[in-house]
């Protein structure tokens, strides 16, 4: 990839890695006996829509077929689009196993009809800190990262976060790239 | 099921390649006049060059920054734009490069930094406040693409020898100027002198390599505008800000061209005072030609932009 890149350019976006994101299910039993946190009910998906008549169709049929799947776990499914573009399905179940398969369907769905590359990240919430924190799924990345926004203007709590990173690394796949921890201050959960 | 990424290119990438072969050929000539006629005479020149090349592009992105007189901002003091270049970088799988402003009314962006990690990100103010998020967004994806695809690095190494051959003409002729041609009289007697002989070759390289640098250049234009359709999923935005930038690019005083200038080959659209005459010697593409590259993008993408 990376010569062909740099003589030709790129010519598109990488696929999506959804296959560790089990990982956060497995990894549920120390998030709360050994670091105190517990899901907050609620996870999303975001991806980034194409201006394109194909994408819309499919789109739609991913949204009523997570609905339905959303439907049968007990799940409530809900959908906004942010002043950035992206689009967000977000997964309300108190379950985080519920969270997790729902945010791999949608991920598998996009996959099979080929926009996979249009998906960008998971966020799930956590309580029991003083402030929320998200677990961050990248699929670009295959990976995952701690989100602690403070709440006073954009600021996050890196301290903190870091130290998530340190405690989890041995269950849970962390991204080791600081610079790649992207925020998500916004995010419409 | 897998799908047919948009914006391939294959006459785009069959002209990068043909441009990179003869300009790695010509270059390969060069090298072989120089080494035959030379022998290690133009050794030093040539390290002295390289490790100039080499110290340009390992402080390329603050040498570019600091040339634009820009200022890399803080999350705290941009955070829209750091949130909006965060997440155009989530897309497109890059590190988040640094991001700076400058100060001025012309709306344009640029990108420099010799690899994705030591990256950087400039847009004006004149951007951020004429156009629109997703026109922002287009313009900013277009400038990862140049980060992505490597274009500083590119450019650097296609450069070095067409740089080496105006240094060697210039040389030649001062020398020639006050007499003793570097020592290099060893066929004095028979034939055209050797230093005429590099001379002209160093011309004919410089003239040759400077249109070829010129078609790499574009062709690496077209190659970001379609990097940032991939990333923005909507060339229509970018298409529009292209087309707002350019008409402001006209409407800006003297003042302000004659001090970004220099900027030129970073810009997303380059200031120019006056059009030059043929696109031959353009390191940009037209606009009429990258709108029609973009809006066959977005036919491809299913709807079409007239």
């Amino acid at each position: 990839m990376g010569l062909r890149d740099a003589l030709f350019g790129r010519k598109k976006l990488s696929e999506p890695r959804d296959d560790r994101l089990f990982a956060l299910a497995t990894a549920a039993v120390t998030l709360e006996t050994e670091l105190g946190l517990t899901t907050a009910g609620k996870a999303a998906v975001t991806f980034k829509p194409l201006s394109s008549g194909d994408f819309t169709r499919v789109d739609t049929d991913v949204e009523s077929l997570i609905k339905a799947a959303g439907r049968s776990a007990g799940s409530e499914i809900e959908r906004k689009s942010d002043s950035y573009g992206f689009e967000w399905l977000i997964v309300h179940d108190d379950d985080l196993e519920d969270q997790v398969t729902a945010v791999h369907a949608v991920a598998q769905e996009l996959t099979d009809q080929g926009f996979g590359a249009q998906l960008l990240a998971a966020p799930f919430l956590f309580k029991g800190y003083q402030h929320p924190v998200y677990w961050i799924y990248g699929f670009k990345r295959g990976a995952f990262w701690p989100f602690i926004p403070t709440g006073d203007g954009q600021n996050r709590d890196n301290a903190e976060e870091l130290e998530l990173k340190a405690k989890l690394e041995k269950e849970l796949p962390v991204e080791q790239d600081l610079t790649r921890w992207l925020a998500l201050f916004d995010a419409p959960l | 099921m897998k799908r047919r990424s948009y914006g391939r290119d294959a006459g785009l990438t069959l002209r990068m390649l043909f441009t990179t072969g003869l300009l790695g050929l010509l270059y390969v000539f060069f090298g072989l006049v120089l080494v035959y006629f030379l022998n290690v005479g133009i050794a030093p020149m040539i390290i002295l060059l390289g490790i100039l090349a080499f110290v340009q592009y390992y402080t390329s992105d603050r040498l570019a920054l600091l040339a634009a007189g820009a200022k890399v901002v803080e999350r705290d003091q941009a955070p829209d734009l750091h949130d909006m270049v965060e997440r155009l970088c989530g897309m497109a799988d890059l590190p988040k490069p640094k991001i700076a402003v400058m100060d001025t009314p012309v709306p344009n962006a640029f990108a420099t930094g010799r690899s994705p990690k030591h990256a950087a990100v400039c847009v004006t103010t004149g951007l951020w406040h004429r156009l629109e998020p997703r026109e922002i967004e287009g313009v900013l994806a277009h400038e990862l693409s140049h980060i992505a695809n490597r274009d500083v690095l590119t450019m650097t190494i296609a450069s070095f020898f067409a740089t080496l051959a105006a240094f060697i003409t210039r040389w030649f002729l001062w020398s020639g100027m006050f007499g003793g041609f570097g020592g290099s009289n060893r066929d004095n007697n028979n034939g055209p002198p050797v230093w005429l002989i590099v001379i002209a070759v160093s011309i004919v390289v410089y003239a040759i390599s400077f249109i070829l640098i010129r078609a790499l250049s574009r062709y690496r234009e077209y190659a970001a505008d379609r990097g940032s359709a991939l990333i923005t999923g909507a060339p229509e935005y970018l298409m529009s800000a292209l087309q707002k930038i350019s008409s402001q690019m006209t409407l800006i005083p003297q003042q302000d061209l004659r001090q970004v200038q220099g900027m030129n080959a970073f810009f997303i659209i380059p200031a120019r005072a006056r059009t030059m005459a043929s696109e031959l010697f353009l390191d940009h593409p037209p606009l009429e030609k990258r709108m029609a590259a973009l809006a066959k993008i977005a036919r491809e993408m299913g709807r079409p932009v007239s």
